[in-house]
């Protein structure tokens, strides 16, 4: 594997610790979707980055396209989850999501 | 030619980071969006330009529209009281992860045998359409998977309800 590599992957080791940071520590169900974003984000690096050093750019470009648009759904799918939320609770706040304890 | 990638790829970490700790969401959405076309860019010099292309047109325009349009149907008493915590133990954390990240990863990649790797026959779409044929299945059921999950729950509720 090239130097080049090694680089691309510290980044995204770097963008997927900032995403599990944001959804460790974050209490706005935005960021929250923010921080999945950002992991998104690092697993696209790492699929295309892997897919050049080893010169099978087309099947990671293939890979990350499909992700992408997994990516997409998953994100309309929860922010119309998030407004449904914000309808009911009148917050964004995560802690106030819990009148479903028993 | 390696200098502009590594330009990029910082630019990429800082607006991510900018995107984690900014407290105005909008902001934070329009952070992402420049993070997700630099990353675009980035894709275009490493010769993969159908992922750059995806990247910028889907993940830093449509997502952030969607970002934009949620934040705009929730901002009216949205604002949530992030911990001040949180500001704080970030370095701290972001060493550890480094130090296990570098341990980990450097067991690991001393384990891995190289794979043999040879350049790749055929173009995008063949490769998209013939090798990875169930990716693109997969793809279709996804994409009604969230329109379909998405006018549900916004339907409107009927008199009779």
């Amino acid at each position: 594997m090239s130097s080049a590599w090694f680089v691309y992957m510290g980044c995204a080791a770097v963008l997927l610790f900032l995403g599990l940071y944001c959804l460790l520590t974050m209490r706005n169900l935005i960021k929250l979707f923010i921080g999945i974003e950002i992991l998104g984000k690092a697993v696209t690096l790492g699929l295309i980055a892997t897919g050049s050093a080893k010169n099978s750019i087309l099947t990671a470009q293939a890979l990350a396209v499909t992700f992408i648009v997994v990516e997409v759904c998953v994100v309309a799918t929860a922010l119309a989850i998030i407004i449904n939320i914000y309808r009911h609770t009148k917050s964004l706040d995560v802690r106030k999501l819990t009148q479903l304890k028993g | 030619m390696m200098a502009v990638q590594i330009g990029l790829l910082c630019g990429l970490v800082v607006f991510s980071l900018l995107a984690v700790l900014l407290r105005d969401i909008l902001k934070a959405a329009i952070s992402l969006a420049v993070s997700s076309l630099l990353l675009g860019i980035l894709f275009f010099r490493m010769d993969a330009p159908y992922a750059g292309a995806f990247e910028i047109s889907v993940v830093a325009g449509l997502i952030t529209v969607l970002f934009i349009v949620t934040i705009a149907l929730t901002k009216a008493e949205g604002d949530v009281r992030e911990s001040r915590l949180a500001a704080w133990i970030f370095p701290l954390f972001f060493v550890v992860f480094l130090v296990i990240d570098f341990l980990v990863m450097r067991r690991l990649l001393g384990q891995i045998s190289s794979v043999p790797s040879s350049a790749e026959a055929g173009t995008f779409g063949q490769v998209l359409w013939k090798n990875r044929t169930f990716d693109l299945v997969a793809q279709v059921g996804v994409i009604f998977a969230g329109v379909f999950a998405v006018l549900a729950l916004f339907r409107k509720r009927s008199k009779h309800e």
